[in-house]
């Protein structure tokens, strides 16, 4: 059996073996981890958002209130509302059902409910649909300030909030796009020095035969474990600033999962790293080669 | 991995430690020659024709001297003997390939059979003497523990042995060399290229560095050898190829 003395580390290059880490992969790494972190902090926004946003996503609702005083434009009220362009429906809640719902909200009080009842004003339910147009909110405020109604503003806002969101995730999409990108330059870059660096291994190998995957492996799978790396770092940053914001996230009634965020952002790293050592090792030129 | 059909067999090709022998047999026709060359031509793509009218033929075990001035050609034939260019015409056949029309993973496979001793040695100065002459066989997908006492028995023929972990800066001119020799024999080629091997030595550590490659070659290995020295051949017969502003001027049996 072959004996290797303690102090000795046989390194054969090529392979499933990458090249070892030295100053310039760890400035790579650095730099991807933050990149991959602003992003996993831009996602986790988005999460808290569109669960403070709630409900508001697949059933966007409105709420439309008239004072008991002038019951008598109930009824002109609600056609009034229902020919709203881009109103789905108008529900006229009853009485007890709003007491009901107001009962709970005050966390069960020994309120009597038909006192209750009597006191709350007339309420309609419209469910919008989904494409609402630009003035649709305030199409419905008119019609409500015509018939001396108002609107549940906080929910306008909601629902205004849930649009916008709509818009930005477009926005972050194409940021993390363009990140990505960057990111794979980056590791493009630091593979470009670690070829040139061993040009001549590259091209000794060449000489002696090795397959072309051979040669090209080993700088594959430093992308890879750079951008991996760097994800698996980048996710563990992230959790300072998840505990962090617990409180006030919840107060807000946001519970983040930061696990969610693991798996995008490993496999995302490594799927950045594998293109940018894609894009390193494009044009490996060796001379002897004759194609 | 050799078998009995393979046409030498030698007390190099030493067994690893899974019994396995390293190296490649061709399976050839004993009339073939191993390398075929009619009427090669070469020119690069600056226009230089540094190879013309080529016609030569070398059988299986044969002692190649190539010599001539320098710009003769020497380094441009062996070159594409190994691939490293293709001739511009002609018919250049090595162990059965068209060096012309053939695909470049081919290529790559016969310099799996080949083995080269570079002008100016190509030792990798980064890398201990085990890992320069272990990586033909690492190219192969050999892995290290298989390797060292592979290494390890080439090292001991070119009396390296007690090298195995240095570092080539740390060894002599013709040490270099020796480990250069040593990396083209590991794999057992059929074949050993040596661009001027002793080009830089003293006339001691050139006549032993022709020893080991005389002893590749009796075991049945073809060494086709470019040098200036032709005193060499006193001591050293071979055939001679001499070559001539890229003609081929005379061939004679030593």
């Amino acid at each position: 059996m072959a004996e290797i003395p303690d102090q000795v580390r046989p390194r054969l290059p090529g392979g499933f073996r990458p090249p070892p880490f030295g100053i310039q992969q760890f400035l790579a790494l650095m730099i991807v981890c933050v990149a991959l972190w602003a992003l996993g902090v831009i996602w986790l926004g988005m999460q808290a958002a569109q669960q403070w946003v709630g409900g508001w996503q697949n059933d966007i609702r409105i709420h439309v209130y008239l004072d008991p005083e002038h019951k008598a434009k109930e009824r002109s009220l609600r056609e009034a509302l229902s020919t709203v362009d881009g109103v789905d429906s108008v529900r006229k809640i009853t009485p007890q059902e709003a007491a009901a719902w107001m009962q709970q909200w005050l966390g069960g009080t020994g309120l009597d409910r038909a006192e209750l009842a009597r006191r709350l004003p007339i309420s309609f339910e419209l469910t919008l649909d989904t494409d609402a147009g630009e003035f649709l909110f305030a199409d419905i405020r008119d019609e409500a300030a015509r018939f001396s109604a108002r609107v549940n503003e906080e929910e306008v806002q909601l629902a205004q909030a849930h649009h916008w969101l709509g818009q930005i995730s477009y926005l972050v999409w194409f940021a993390t796009l363009v990140l990505a990108l960057a990111m794979a330059l980056i590791i493009s870059n630091t593979l470009r020095m670690t070829i040139l660096a061993r040009a001549d291994e590259v091209h000794l190998m060449r000489l002696l035969g090795a397959r072309e995957w051979f040669v090209r492996m080993p700088f594959i799978m430093e992308g890879m474990l750079l951008g991996g790396g760097a994800g698996l770092l980048a996710w563990l940053l992230v959790w300072p600033l998840i505990m962090g914001a617990a409180e006030w996230l919840a107060s807000l009634q946001v519970d983040l999962n930061g696990l969610l965020l693991l798996p995008p952002l490993l496999l995302g790293g490594a799927v950045v790293g594998c293109l940018g050592a894609v894009i390193a090792t494009a044009r490996i030129e060796s001379p002897d080669s004759p194609d | 991995m050799l078998d009995c059909s393979c046409l030498f067999v030698s007390s190099m090709r030493v067994p690893d430690d899974t019994g396995q022998t390293a190296g490649y047999c061709t399976p050839m026709n004993q009339t073939s020659p191993q390398i075929q060359m009619q009427q090669v031509m070469l020119r690069y793509a600056t226009g230089k024709t540094a190879l013309s009218g080529i016609t030569l033929d070398i059988p299986q075990g044969q002692f190649v001297y190539l010599t001539g001035e320098s710009g003769a050609g020497k380094s441009s034939l062996l070159r594409m003997l190994y691939g490293g260019i293709r001739p511009t015409s002609g018919l250049l056949m090595v162990q059965q390939l068209d060096m012309r029309e053939t695909r470049e993973t081919k290529i790559r496979e016969l310099r799996r059979r080949i083995g080269i001793i570079f002008q100016d040695h190509k030792l990798l100065f980064s890398r201990t003497v085990f890992e320069n002459v272990a990586l033909p066989l690492r190219v192969q997908g050999w892995e290290t523990e298989r390797l060292i006492p592979r290494v390890r028995k080439v090292l001991e023929y070119v009396g390296l042995e007690d090298r195995l972990w240095s570092y080539p800066e740390a060894l002599s001119g013709g040490e270099q060399q020796r480990v250069a020799i040593a990396r083209a024999m590991t794999a057992n080629p059929p074949i050993i290229l040596a661009d001027e091997p002793t080009g830089n030595l003293d006339v001691g550590t050139a006549r032993r560095v022709l020893d080991y490659l005389m002893g590749l070659n009796r075991q049945g290995t073809t060494v086709i050898m470019a040098t200036h020295d032709l005193h060499l051949l006193e001591s050293h017969p071979g055939r001679l190829v001499q070559l001539h502003a890229g003609a081929l001027v005379a061939d004679s049996h030593g």
